[in-house]
């Protein structure tokens, strides 16, 4: 009867009746009850709260889920979520109808939440029970089977038992056995085949409405009547530990509302076979949001109490936002210039959603400019907790946004190289078009020699040192570098600007200008770079830095260049040429990006004075100040530093275990998938790999502590912690790149032995390139598994919790003259880690810092579930390439 | 027969048919290969530089003979994964045996409670028995309380993540629309990447306070370490059971759908009995996770070593075998030391055991699926 979807102005169908709408409010009604018990479970809310307090709790659940309720609406109104299923909208109704009676319940009755609960359950009770009579005296059309099932009998019976066990159990002043046999058995025995004969005697409809309504009576009646109070309290004589009020009328409430959503959905659904499916059916979509429900729940929790003490002391230039800002801002551009497509969403709220990121991201960006223009600092203020003498002190702290112009040449260097990569990726090619000039070729030809040149003489600098210590080639050879990238950037704007024809005619016909000088200027200018890097001179005419400046002008020049074909692009309507100019707009984009990412690289290569521009300062120092990721402990200090020891030493680990286990695992998959012999010996070393995998890490740490440890220099150590991770890591490459590899298409296989192509060549071109999606992210994916494991490392590495220094893995190099000629005295030594500074303070008890704790915490999961994301998101996008193609 | 033996172990390093002049350079890798692993286990300290010799004679045969070289650095890695998996396997039962020599039996003593042998499982009429289970001092090692507290853990936690993990099984291959699935499963990937460290703080912090609140306890016990454990063996069961469900064919619920079932009785009475030892290999392999889990149940249950009584009290707590590992070895004495590498090898048999029969399970599941399409 009321299976037909509901057109979509009506609320619901008109063929629902005030049945259907009971049952609706029934299920809305277990959904608040199992919403409360768990805030009640979890302290949210006290149960002792009576009058205004009680008022307020149920005044806010009602406020919060109207405006859920209302956006939904909203959106399901402007066709954005269509929301057609009229038990998802009797269920949003029922739960309006729902907490407005609750609300004005907790208004009219002077009662406490534990009784308002029981009150709740026994109304349950009634609905369900009054449901299973109406349908069972046929004064509503439904379609019961004869029976409700052996399996909710079951069910029903060990509810039963158990539920009567522990009430003959706990019922005072009664023997506590008859000839022999304990009473609370005979309890359990009559309750469970009571319950059970009553699920499956009656039809349907009673059997599976009323065994649930006498559970909810019996849980309602003893809440309600304070049998089981706020204050009460069992602590049976054997157990450690004991049950409160607190805790038990929390669980019934949950188990209550359970029973009730299952029972009231049969009910809504007509019972029968269409019943049972939708009341299973609640019941698994409850569980799965459940689950993940705890996943958010965990890390928000996480979020909340580390990000305190890991952003105490955080201030940033606004410039230096603004650069930060800047990959995600032209990411969001791109977002909203996104086409359409052809999704079924309402035109205009597509055209919302899109521009929204943007406009988020583009505020902020205002907001810093506005910063630096009034030159005001933002701040936010608040406290922190840090233990002195194992007691919790507070600290004043705030989070800025100063309106400093200095950048750091990290922050440039990173952003920069993002978008040079991003454009270079849009960019096609302009190899082909427009007119070739005979000096412009020769200059092409000319470059890589170039390039090469100086890429020699860079090593020569490496090797023996600068030559010829008296005259200054270092200075000349960057100075005329520079000058030369400075011709070529600008080469392409003059015919741009003059010539005849139009803007586009002229754009179109200087494309290899536009080519060689922006693409061609920044390669020189790399090497360039790369050769003041080595000549560890800073070149200087005067007050200028010839490079600084050179780069500065190539990338206004770039810009310059992009803008004319910009417009140059919005006059033609030619569609190749269309594209040609768009093609140049990247380009002009990517040069102008690749130089401002020299200009950082300029700075870090000389790093002896700040890059000044102006009111625009890039230095090796820049305007960041975080002191909980960039300091080390301050033992004794008025602040606490920061936990950059164990940042870093969890980084060289994870870069240690991968270059050992990733290479090794790929080999021996390729090995095993393509030239091995498929049989008994690739079976049994996919199940030991496998079985490996599930070893317990504890397992992996008592090896390495073992072996590893005294063959390497017998103290804990970074080396051997990294080895003990790449055992673990070890099956997991072989396992996900040994899929990835099998799941090609043995079609590719042929087509390429078809084409007489050997087997080698096969494999690096078809099957590796194919399989490469799969390898990579099941890499990633272990890779931040690993990053975040705590066992092994607490036998390998020890667990540091105030580490003040860093590990210096890269200067730890030496040369020695005896075997085996290359050390690292970091590698041998013990470092702090992320995961082992949280095992720390858990066993420093009370010396250990909670709130540094969390921050940790905090911080290993923004590490792990990074490498999680990047593994996922990689996932999606093959998954729909490939999809697509 | 020399020359056949050389001919097999040519064909072993080379493939099938060489190019000219492969054998010379490859077996220049071979050789400075091995040599390496001479040095390893001879004079370490010359082992590096034979190891650049090495790649650089790969570095040459790469560019003369790629394929050839290609292929025999892809079998060198097998050889050394192998040689991995098998060396951690065989030194760790060479490390425990110590323990199993000076001990025997004495590792399984049952602790006297009130004058008699504790009741465990009818177990305590063959099991030494003694007052003192566990006192490094004297050197009295049992590993019966750090087993109890496994298996009570490991239940509690089974009890939660079977019923809870199959449903969201079900959930993900068989309720979900597309898109809700694409949220629901990396969320659930999502649950089983946050490191069990942070799991252990949040337990140690807020749930053992909790429990101290509402359940009357004194702190750590195994219901809080068995529900964190639960909900981190969840992920685990999800996806295995949801391979195993998608892996049960088409044509059998499209043949319950013709039928005129509705889909949870297609799901109920077809595609959950088909899939049914997968879903018990889900369910194994998310118990052997839940025996491994180290560092939540460490920092929930803390460093005591005692028995459970009675038995089944969950609101007591003892280290279990993979805690106790974690709590004794920086400190242990050497005997200590070898009795918890019994531990590590309990662990090891159990866990890869586990693994093992549940890979079993889903081979046989395979052939049997692939034969009904």
């Amino acid at each position: 009867m009321s299976e037909g979807y509901a057109r979509e102005n009506e609320l619901v169908s008109v063929e629902s009746n005030v049945y259907d709408r009971a049952m609706d409010v029934g299920i809305a009604l277990s959904i608040v009850t199992f919403v409360v018990g768990m805030l009640t479970f979890a302290d949210a809310v006290p149960l002792g709260a009576t009058g205004t307090e009680l008022i307020n709790f149920f005044g806010l659940l009602l406020a919060a889920t109207a405006g859920g309720v209302g956006i939904v609406a909203v959106f399901s109104y402007a066709n954005v979520v269509p929301v057609t299923s009229q038990r998802v909208r009797g269920v949003a109704f029922g739960l309006l109808v729902g907490l407005v009676g609750l609300t004005v319940a907790a208004v009219a009755l002077p009662v406490s939440l534990a009784t308002m609960l029981g009150l709740i359950l026994l109304v349950e009770a009634g609905l369900l029970a009054a449901g299973g009579v109406a349908s069972r005296l046929e004064l509503v059309d439904t379609d019961p089977s004869r029976t409700a099932g052996l399996l909710a009998g079951l069910a029903f019976g060990v509810i039963g038992a158990i539920t009567g066990a522990v009430i003959v159990g706990s019922l005072p002043g009664v023997p506590s056995a008859v000839v022999g046999v304990p009473l609370w058995l005979l309890g359990a025995v009559a309750l469970g085949v009571g319950f059970g004969a009553l699920t499956i005697g009656p039809r349907e409809d009673l059997g599976s409405t009323l065994p649930p309504a006498l559970i909810l009576g019996v849980f309602g009646a003893t809440i309600a009547t304070a049998a089981i109070g706020v204050g009460w309290q069992w602590a049976p004589e054997n157990l450690s530990g004991g049950f409160t009020g607190g805790s038990i009328i929390p669980l019934f409430v949950l188990f209550g509302s359970l029973l009730t959503s299952w029972s009231a959905a049969k009910c809504r659904a007509d019972f029968g076979a269409r019943g049972r499916q939708y009341g299973a059916f609640f019941v698994i979509n409850l569980n799965a949001f459940l689950m993940v429900a705890v996943m958010v729940a965990i890390v928000t929790y996480v979020t909340v109490k580390g990000v305190s003490w890991a952003f105490h002391g955080f201030t940033i230039g606004a410039l230096s936002l603004l650069v930060v800002l800047t990959p995600p801002l032209v990411l969001t551009i791109q977002y909203a210039r996104a086409p359409a497509g052809t999704d079924e969403w309402h035109t205009a709220a597509r055209q919302f959603f899109r521009v929204i990121p943007l406009a988020a991201v583009g505020s902020l960006a205002t907001l810093l400019l506005g910063i630096f223009v009034t030159g005001t600092t933002f701040e936010v203020p608040y406290q922190y907790a840090i233990l002195v003498d194992r007691s919790t002190v507070m600290l004043d702290t705030a989070v800025s946004v100063t309106p400093s112009l200095q950048v750091g040449n990290l922050l440039v260097i990173v952003s920069g190289a993002l978008l040079f990569t991003y454009f270079l990726r849009r960019y096609g090619s302009l190899r082909d078009v427009g007119t070739e000039y005979e000096q412009l070729s020769s200059v092409r030809q000319g470059l890589p020699a170039a390039i090469g040149l100086l890429g020699l003489l860079s090593l020569v600098y490496i090797g023996i040192g600068p030559v010829l210590d008296g005259l200054p080639i270092g200075i000349g050879v960057a100075t005329l570098g520079a000058v030369a990238v400075a011709a070529l950037a600008l080469a392409p704007l003059g015919p741009l600007v003059t010539g005849e024809g139009s803007l586009a005619d002229r754009a179109h016909r200087n494309s290899q200008l536009l080519n060689v000088g922006l693409l061609g200027g920044v390669a020189l200018l790399t090497a360039v770079v790369v050769f003041e890097w080595t000549a560890v001179s800073n070149p200087r005419l005067g007050p200028v830095a010839p490079v600084g400046v050179v780069a500065v002008i190539a990338a206004l020049a770039s810009t310059c260049a992009a803008g004319l074909a910009s417009r140059a692009r919005r006059a033609t309507d030619d569609t190749l040429r269309h594209r040609i100019l768009g093609d140049q707009v990247t380009l002009g984009l990517a040069a102008a990006a690749g130089y401002l990412t020299l200009i950082g690289l300029h700075v870090a290569a000389t790093s002896e004075v700040p890059f000044v521009l102006g009111p625009i300062e890039i230095g090796i120092q820049g305007s960041l100040s975080w002191p909980a990721v960039l300091q080390g402990a301050i033992p004794l200090g008025e602040a606490p530093g920061g936990i950059y020891p164990a940042i870093v030493g969890t980084i060289w680990i994870v870069i240690g275990a991968s270059l050992f286990a990733v290479p090794l695992g790929l080999g021996a998959a390729v090995f095993l998938t393509e030239y091995a012999e498929q049989g008994r010996f690739t079976e049994v070393v996919e199940t030991a790999t496998n079985a490996l995998w599930s070893t317990p890490s504890i397992v992996f740490g008592l090896f390495g502590a073992a072996f590893l440890i005294p063959r390497l220099g017998d103290n804990l150590s970074l080396l051997a912690a990294q080895l003990t991770l790449s055992f673990m890591l070890l099956p997991l490459v072989v396992i996900t790149s040994r899929e990835a590899i099998k799941s090609v298409p043995d079609e590719y296989r042929d087509a390429s032995a078809a084409l007489g192509v050997d087997k080698w060549k096969t494999i690096r071109s078809v099957v590796i390139p194919a399989a490469m999606p799969g390898v990579v992210t099941g890499v990633i994916l272990g890779v931040g598994r690993i990053a975040g494991e705590t066992a092994p490392l607490i036998l390998v590495l020890g667990s540091e919790i105030n580490a003040t220094n860093a590990i210096d893995v890269l200067g730890g190099f030496a040369f020695t003259t005896s075997p085996p000629f290359v050390t690292n005295d970091a590698l041998l030594t013990s470092s702090a880690a992320l995961p082992t500074q949280v095992w720390a303070i858990i066993t420093a008890g009370v010396s250990g810092s909670a709130s540094k704790g969390w921050a940790t915490a905090f911080m290993l999961l923004v590490v792990v579930l990074s490498f999680y994301a990047v593994g996922i998101t990689a996932r999606t996008y093959f998954r729909r390439k490939i999809n697509y193609e | 027969m020399l020359s056949a033996v050389t001919a097999d172990v040519q064909e072993a390093i080379l493939g099938e048919d060489p190019t000219e002049g492969a054998l010379r350079t490859v077996g220049l890798s071979v050789l400075l290969l091995v040599g390496t692993i001479l040095c390893v286990l001879v004079a370490p300290g010359f082992a590096l530089p034979v190891l650049a010799a090495f790649v650089a004679a790969s570095a040459y045969g790469w560019t003369t003979h790629q394929a050839e070289m290609a292929r025999l650095l892809t079998l060198v890695a097998t050889v050394l994964t192998v040689l991995t998996v098998t060396f951690i396997t065989v030194y760790l039962f060479l490390s425990a045996a110590p323990a199993f020599a000076a001990h025997g039996l004495d590792l399984l003593t049952i602790p006297i409670v009130n004058g008699e042998p504790q009741w465990f499982l009818w177990l305590d009429f063959l099991l030494p028995a003694a007052d003192s289970i566990w006192n490094p001092r004297a050197g009295v090692y049992s590993l019966v309380p750090l087993i109890w507290a496994t298996i009570i853990v490991t239940t509690i936690a089974g009890l939660i993540a079977g019923p809870l993990g199959v449903m969201g099984a079900l959930f993900i291959s068989e309720v979900a629309s597309d898109r809700l699935r694409e949220i629901i499963k990396p969320g659930i990937e999502i649950l089983a990447g946050i490191p069990s460290i942070v799991f252990g703080f949040i337990g140690f912090i807020v749930l053992n306070g909790f429990i101290q609140k509402s359940f009357l306890d004194d702190g750590a016990s195994y219901l809080i370490a068995g529900l964190v454990v639960g909900v981190m063996a969840l992920p685990t069961v999800v996806s295995v059971a949801e391979d195993a469900l998608a892996s049960v064919p088409n044509s059998m619920s499209d043949g319950a759908a013709a039928m005129g079932a509705t889909r949870w009785q297609t799901m109920k009475s077809i595609s959950v009995p088909a899939a049914s030892s997968g879903i018990s290999a889900a369910i194994i392999l998310g118990l052997g996770r839940a025996i491994g889990e180290t560092m939540a149940v460490a920092a929930i249950l803390g460093a005591v070593v005692q028995p459970t009584v009675p038995l089944f009290d969950m609101f007591d707590a003892s280290s279990t075998l993979t805690s106790a590992i974690a709590h004794n070895y920086g400190s242990a004495s050497a005997s200590t030391v070898d009795v918890l590498f019994v531990a590590g090898v309990l662990l090891f048999v159990i866990v890869a055991g586990m693994s093992v029969v549940s890979q079993y399970i889903e081979r046989r599941i395979s052939e049997q699926m692939q034969g009904q399409q």
